[in-house]
């Protein structure tokens, strides 16, 4: 509760009031801000707009909306069939019929798993008449449904590993600072050794013994990312901690749970706020490094370093390597740009080096 | 036990295609002051007699038919490549078994080899030979006129050294070590070339011979030492064969040339054949640079087996205007096993209903047709390309949603849940078991096949995952029989197929084995092992069609995918006999005495007045008569939509 409260006086502070103002002024982080969010809200409802699945059906004057329902097998429709209904087939089965039926499909009207190989063999390119804006890849698959579906995953993984590698890290950082003495030197030499692991070994060896998956991958990137938040934390609340104020909090009474959570740690929080757009970069990127060297997600997961492999082992059908490696550049960028505005905003310096 | 263990072992070794080639590359340090010859020891009954028998039944063969062609021209150099240098000349010991092994090794003759076309013996080193009466030894005539490279006879005691060779620890090869004291137990002089060579076990006349059909290493040559191995690096052997190692230079290209007055060049199966003077084995890195060099007139042929290049690719002006020539050539070698093998000791796949239900819903037809461009074909049954051993009769399991409907419902699997996939409801209409399985498999190419069956089995309701692992973390996976489901290929050799490792319930349920499907049928068995003893052809041909109607009814292996032909690219001056090839001719410009145990190889000659010619035309830009020829003699099951599909090229 304490902190919460905490977090809401601060949104009033006129710092941040002057913070969020400098902000909103350097256009191209905050535009970047914008889409980025904006993106991230649309590939929420990612399966309204890219899906095999139709948004509405209307048949016999009942309707039927498949997107999140149960899977609605062909012979619901009439067809004579008992797996999950074609959609797009049904459309055009309805057209056909021309009985008042009909079907609303999403913008792309496939999914990133199924193989559409009705006009050729393997990779398709882009076209607006078949739909595959993007074009297929080697297997048949909407390079734009594995886009926008492997985006979601990728950017689900790095908020989720930001979270966890912060709450880990911050926490072990304060301590350090807080604590100092014995507890900081043991737990510097710690994470002095734990560093020195090659992270890209340990994935590799755990990736050839078991598949991995979203929460084993989470849980070894953790393990081995937590780390660099500890030293920025800790040089943080040691500056803190030797300010008049945290003396005052003491001389009043205050736990060191209450110096740490409502005193240091809100005073901290510029430079954990600046580190977060290139942690979050950060996963990304490193999501799809291993997903491009086979120790990723295992297949048919769609991900960025799978179609970015994909595309750089067939340059003969470059738009699989071109939207990928659009997409990488773009969403890098912008996180990039928002991480530099967000420096800027929170630098207590006005004129900085940057400028 | 021990030999069992090694057997199984070296099975598991043979078998792997995908597996790195694990046995001679181990760097095991070896304890060079133990006496050579201490740490072995040979049952007495394994020895052979010391006098030679006399009761022996002469065997040699001049009746069969000659595949070369006598058109053929001598001379001229043959440019191929490869795509990395080779770490040693030497045939054995550490690094001896990389990628350039396959040229080094058919450089020797051996006492005899198969006949190409009828798969009989004939001939080659030897002049006769001779089974012993225990039915595991073998007797030897040496060519009287057969000489080594450098001009020295080969004699019995080359043989003799072999063996020695074999088993000395100085090669720093400890599977050869053991295969030859283990498997290969005996080899005798009886006189200059009269020798004779014990296996361990006895096996069908063909596989016998095979098994101690073993070339000679010239004793002249090597000095057994501490230091063999560094000082054989680079200094390759004197052969027997048509070629020698004449020119190494460290990481460009190995040239061999052909023997002068070759001993061997008048012998029935072997004159016409090996033309080239030279052979230069260029390297390069990359297959596409190589398809480069190939365009530019440095190499005389190209492999086009990769469906991208015989479509693709293969579409220069060089091949519309006809200086190139394409090649598409049906043989009929073993057919490598790719299957999925359905774990039968897992529940739901001990179902018979559940496995042929599954059988009908993985559509492999639409792999081949999409994924594959239509350029593989349907393997029928597990085993198959052993001549008259196949069960030709047995039709796959094709992609059919009705049948794997019924099947599914006789194992009670009526309704689907809402993701479509079938489940098995008790009484109380609560779920008790859903048709999901995972495929277990290696390469991450194969991903893209996977994918589709994936796809395709949802209609079926049945859901598949897929588990890609390392290609080594899959196979250990899969002989500890922890998988559900293989994705898998075992490579096919020898001259009939091989259920025991496979079928027999002595593997099933027990680790490390080639049962990888856990099957233990009690009426196979017997079969199983009266085939492995069986000597009579008739009846072992008999008992093969049966385990393999066995094998098709049991359900537990659902055969994918072959590939039973080469396709090459060759300059028109690469001239082919009017048959191209031989019934086991794994590929049309090889110069390789021996490839798979048969003398397939060196049919091919180089034109030079046509190489002018073409050169000449192709500066002028005047075109030829293109030509592509698809040869199908050979192929077992020719299909009208193939045929189709080729028409449309």
């Amino acid at each position: 509760m304490v902190q919460i409260s905490s977090v809401f006086k601060l949104s009033l502070d006129p710092q941040t009031v002057k913070q969020w103002k400098r902000f909103r002024s350097i256009k191209r982080g905050y535009f970047s801000a914008v889409f980025l969010v904006f993106l991230l809200l649309l590939s929420c409802f990612a399966e309204l707009l890219v899906n095999s699945r139709a948004l509405i059906v209307s048949y016999d004057g009942k309707w039927y909306f498949p997107t999140y329902s149960w899977f609605i097998s062909g012979d619901t429709f009439g067809l004579d069939y008992d797996w999950e209904t074609n959609y797009r087939e049904l459309k055009q089965h309805f057209k056909e019929q021309d009985e008042g039926n009909w079907v609303l499909m999403p913008l792309v009207p496939y999914d990133p798993f199924e193989n559409d190989f009705s006009n050729t063999y393997g990779a398709e390119r882009p076209s607006w008449e078949t739909k595959h804006y993007l074009g297929t890849d080697t297997a048949g698959r909407d390079v734009l449904a594995r886009l926008v579906y492997g985006f979601r995953i990728a950017l689900g993984f790095s908020l989720v590993l930001l979270t966890c590698s912060y709450i880990a890290g911050i926490a072990i950082g304060c301590a350090m600072g807080y604590w100092g003495g014995a507890f900081d030197l043991v737990f510097q030499r710690l994470i002095e050794i734990w560093n020195t692991i090659p992270f890209l070994y340990v994935i590799m060896i755990v990736a050839s013994v078991v598949v991995p998956n979203f929460w084993t991958l989470v849980i070894v990137m953790v393990l081995f990312g937590w780390t660099a938040m500890t030293w920025n934390m800790r040089t943080s609340t040691y500056k803190e901690k030797a300010r008049e104020y945290v003396n005052a909090a003491r001389a009043l009474g205050s736990g060191n749970a209450r110096v740490v959570g409502v005193h240091i740690l809100p005073n901290t929080i510029s430079v954990i706020v600046t580190f977060i757009p290139f942690s979050i970069a950060g996963g990304i990127a490193a999501l799809t490094a291993l997903d491009y060297l086979g120790f990723g997600l295992p297949p048919p997961t769609p991900s960025w370093g799978e179609l970015l492999r994909k595309g750089t082992q067939s340059l003969d059908h470059p738009w699989i390597v071109w939207s990928v490696a659009i997409a990488i550049i773009v969403i890098l960028l912008m996180v990039t740009f928002i991480g530099e505005a967000i420096r800027e905003a929170f630098d207590p310096k006005k004129f900085t080096y940057y400028e | 036990m021990k030999r069992v263990n090694l057997l199984i072992r070296s099975f598991i070794v043979v078998s792997l295609v995908w597996s790195v080639t694990a046995h001679a590359e181990s760097d095991t340090d070896v304890d060079s002051d133990t006496d050579d010859s201490d740490w072995f020891e040979i049952a007495p009954e394994d020895l052979l007699p010391e006098e030679l028998p006399e009761n022996l039944h002469w065997e040699t063969n001049n009746e069969d038919p000659e595949f070369a062609s006598p058109d053929a021209i001598r001379g001229g150099t043959f440019h191929t490549w490869m795509i990395s240098f080779p770490k040693t000349m030497r045939p054995v010991g550490p690094n001896s078994n990389g990628y350039f092994a396959g040229t080094l090794r058919p450089l020797q003759f051996t006492p005899v080899a198969i006949h190409p076309n009828t798969r009989k013996p004939i001939p080659m080193l030897a002049t006769h030979w001779a089974l012993g009466d225990d039915g595991r030894s073998f007797y030897f005539r040496i060519h009287p006129d057969a000489r080594w490279s450098d001009g020295e006879r080969v004699t019995a005691d080359d043989f003799v050294f072999m063996l020695q060779f074999m088993r000395s620890k100085n090669i720093n090869d400890p599977w050869y070590n053991n295969y030859y004291t283990e498997r290969v137990t005996d080899l005798k002089k009886y006189d200059e070339l009269t020798f004779g060579v014990r296996g361990a076990d006895a096996k069908p006349y063909i596989e016998m011979l095979d098994s101690v059909n073993l070339r000679p290493y010239p004793e002249h040559f090597h000095e057994l030492s501490d230091a063999w191995v560094k000082d054989f690096n680079w200094k390759p052997e004197p052969t027997t064969g048509p070629y020698h190692v004449d020119v190494v230079e460290n990481g460009k290209y190995v040239e061999l040339a052909r023997t002068e007055n070759w001993w061997a060049n008048e012998l029935r199966y072997v004159r016409n054949r090996f033309n080239p003077e030279r052979v230069r084995y260029t390297m390069i890195r990359d297959m596409n640079t190589a398809w480069l060099h190939f365009l530019g007139g440095e190499l005389d042929t190209f492999g086009l087996t990769i469906p991208e290049f015989w479509h693709d690719k293969a579409d220069t002006d060089d091949f519309k205007k006809g200086y190139v020539a394409k090649y598409w050539y049906y043989h009929r070698l073993p057919v490598p096993a790719a299957a999925l093998y359905l774990n039968t000791a897992m529940p739901l796949l001990d179902d018979k209903n559940i496995r042929y239900g599954l059988a009908h819903s993985i559509n492999i037809q639409r792999v081949i047709d999409k994924v594959l461009r239509g350029d593989y074909e349907r393997l029928p049954t597990f085993q198959l390309g052993f001549g008259p051993y196949d069960n030709t009769s047995i039709k796959p399991r094709e992609f059919d949603l009705n049948k794997a409907k019924e099947y599914f419902a006789k194992a009670g699997f009526v309704s689907r849940d809402r993701n479509g996939i079938r489940v098995k409801k008790n009484d109380a209409g609560k779920v008790i078991a859903r048709l999901s399985f995972t495929i277990t498999y290696g390469r991450p190419i194969h991903t893209d096949r996977l994918v589709v069956l994936k796809e395709e089995a949802k209609k079926a309701g049945v859901e598949l995952k897929l588990e890609l692992l390392d290609a080594t973390a899959s196979f250990s996976k899969m002989l500890e029989k922890k998988h559900q489901i293989a994705w898998l290929t075992w490579s096919s050799s020898g001259f009939s197929p091989r259920y025991w490792e496979h079928f027999h319930s002595a593997n099933a349920n027990v680790t490390q084995n080639n049962n990888v499907t856990n099957t233990s049928i009690p009426e196979m068995d017997p079969l199983i092992l009266k085939f492995r003893a069986s000597t009579n052809l008739e009846e072992r041909i008999g008992l093969a069609h049966k385990l393999e109607q066995m094998v098709h009814d049991h359900g537990a292996v659902i055969p994918t995918y072959q590939v039973p032909y080469t396709r090459e690219a060759m300059w028109r001056w690469i001239e082919l006999p009017d048959w191209l090839g031989t019934e086991t001719s794994g590929s049309l410009a090889n110069t390789q005495a021996t490839s798979q145990g048969y003398s397939s190889g060196g049919l091919f000659w180089i034109n030079e007045d046509k190489k002018k010619e073409i050169l000449a035309l192709k500066n002028k830009g005047e075109a030829m008569e293109p030509l592509t020829i698809i040869d199908e003699t050979y192929r077992i099951f020719p299909s009208e939509d193939a045929d189709e599909a080729k028409e449309g090229e």
